[in-house]
C-alpha cells in the first residue's frame, strides 16, 4: 500500500500541496482526477521521491521511501524520456542494463500487444506511438507499484483503447496502480478508487463500484457533486 | 461479449444480468464453458476486480461452478436455469406494468396493443 499522510509541497511562496492524504492499495487501480494545477503530477513527483516535501510523510507497505525500493516502484511520466536518436529496442536495452527489474520477455510482450516495430527510431514517431513505447518502457518492469502521470492526455481514441485494454490484462493484474487523469469517461469502468483533489487538497475519496451500488452514481455523477458546488 | 454499462449502476451486477439474458435465451448451455476472469475483464473492458466479483457472485447464486484447475463453467440444473429464464421476464412484465398502470389503460385494450407491437416487431427483425 502506498499511504500519502497530511504532505504539504511549496514551491517558492506557492503552497500547491496543502495537506494531502490518500492511499492506494497493491492490486487496485486508484485514480487522481483534478483539472490541471491541482498538484496531481507533484504527488507523484513527491512519492517517487524526486520533489521534496515541507511536512508530512508518505509510506511505501508501511517504509519511507529509501534507494533499494525504486526495483519495486516506477513512474511513468507524460512525455517519453529516452534520447529521440534511439530505436525502441535501444531504449530496451538501456532500460535493462539499469534496472535489475526489466523484464524482456514482457516487454517483448508488449511490443507485440501495441505492434510496435523496435528498429523504429523514439524521434520518428507518432505521438500516440511514443505515449505507447513510454508505457513500455514502465510496464516491462517487474515492480509492484506503477504510477502514471496523464498516460490518456492528448492520444487518439483508437490508442486509448488500446492503452485502456492493458488496464485490463495480467500486465497490470496484482500491482498497484496509480493514474493521474483530468478526463474520466472512457476508464470509468476499469477503475477501482477514485481520490479527487482541488486546490492541493483531497476533496473526495471513494471505490467506484460502492458509489455506483450505494448512491447509483457514476464517478462523473460524484464529481460533478463536489466540483460544481 | 459487447455490453453497454450503464454508469450509474454496479458493473458487477449488469455482467451478471448479461450472463443471466445469455443464459434465457440459450446463447450459453448449460455445462458450457465461460471466459476466465481475466479474459471476461479483457472482453468487457472492466476492471478484473469487478469481474471477479461478479463470478463470486454468479457462483454463490449457483449459476456457475468451478472445479480445480478447469475454467468455469454454466450450471446443469436444469430447474434453476429455468428460474433465470422466468426471473428475468417477470422483471420485464413488471416494469411494463407499473409504468403503464399510472395511465389506466383498460386491460383488453392493453393486451390488443402488446400482441400487435409484439408480432408487428418480430415481423420487421424478419
Amino acid at each position: 500500500m502506498i499511504e500519502v499522510r497530511a504532505v504539504e509541497k511549496k514551491y517558492g511562496r506557492k503552497q500547491i500541496l496543502k495537506g494531502i492524504s490518500f492511499s492506494a492499495n497493491k492490486g487496485e487501480i486508484t485514480c487522481l482526477i483534478g483539472i490541471n494545477g491541482v498538484g496531481k503530477t507533484t504527488i507523484l513527483n513527491a512519492i517517487m521521491g524526486l520533489t521534496p516535501i515541507n511536512k508530512g510523510e508518505i509510506l511505501i507497505d508501511g517504509q519511507r521511501l529509501k534507494e533499494k525500493m525504486f526495483d519495486n516502484i516506477t513512474f511513468i511520466p507524460d512525455a517519453i524520456t529516452m534520447l529521440p536518436g534511439m530505436t525502441i529496442g535501444q531504449a530496451m536495452e538501456f532500460m535493462a542494463d539499469f534496472y535489475s527489474s526489466w523484464n524482456q520477455e514482457r516487454a517483448t510482450e508488449l511490443l507485440e500487444f501495441f505492434r510496435l516495430n523496435d528498429t523504429n527510431r523514439i524521434s520518428s514517431l507518432s505521438k500516440g506511438n511514443a505515449a505507447k513505447v513510454n508505457l513500455l518502457l514502465g510496464l516491462a518492469l517487474d515492480v509492484d507499484y506503477v504510477l502514471m502521470d496523464e498516460p490518456f492526455s492528448g492520444i487518439d481514441m483508437f490508442s486509448r483503447e488500446e492503452i485502456a485494454k492493458v488496464f485490463t490484462s495480467h500486465l497490470i493484474e496484482n500491482r498497484g496502480v496509480i493514474i493521474t487523469t483530468h478526463e474520466v469517461g472512457d476508464i470509468e469502468h476499469l477503475i477501482d478508487k477514485v481520490v479527487l483533489m482541488d486546490d492541493g487538497m483531497v476533496t473526495k475519496e471513494f471505490n467506484a463500484e460502492d458509489a455506483r451500488e450505494q448512491e447509483g452514481k457514476s464517478v462523473i455523477d460524484v464529481m460533478r457533486e463536489v466540483y460544481q458546488r | 461479449m459487447d455490453v453497454k454499462f450503464n454508469n450509474r449502476g454496479p458493473v458487477y451486477l449488469q455482467i451478471i444480468r448479461s450472463f443471466k439474458e445469455k443464459i434465457a435465451v440459450g446463447e450459453l448451455k448449460p455445462g458450457e464453458e465461460i471466459p476466465s476472469r481475466r479474459e471476461l475483464a479483457n472482453q468487457m473492458k472492466v476492471n478484473p476486480n469487478t469481474a471477479q466479483r461478479a463470478y463470486k457472485e454468479m457462483e454463490e447464486q449457483g449459476l456457475i461452478f468451478t472445479e480445480k484447475n478447469h475454467p468455469s463453467k454454466i450450471t446443469t440444473d436444469e430447474k434453476l436455469l429455468g428460474q433465470v429464464r422466468e426471473e428475468l421476464i417477470m422483471e420485464a412484465v413488471d416494469t411494463f406494468v407499473t409504468s403503464v398502470r399510472s395511465i389506466n389503460v383498460p386491460v383488453d385494450e392493453l393486451l390488443h396493443l402488446v400482441k400487435e407491437k409484439y408480432t408487428g416487431h418480430d415481423e420487421e427483425e424478419a
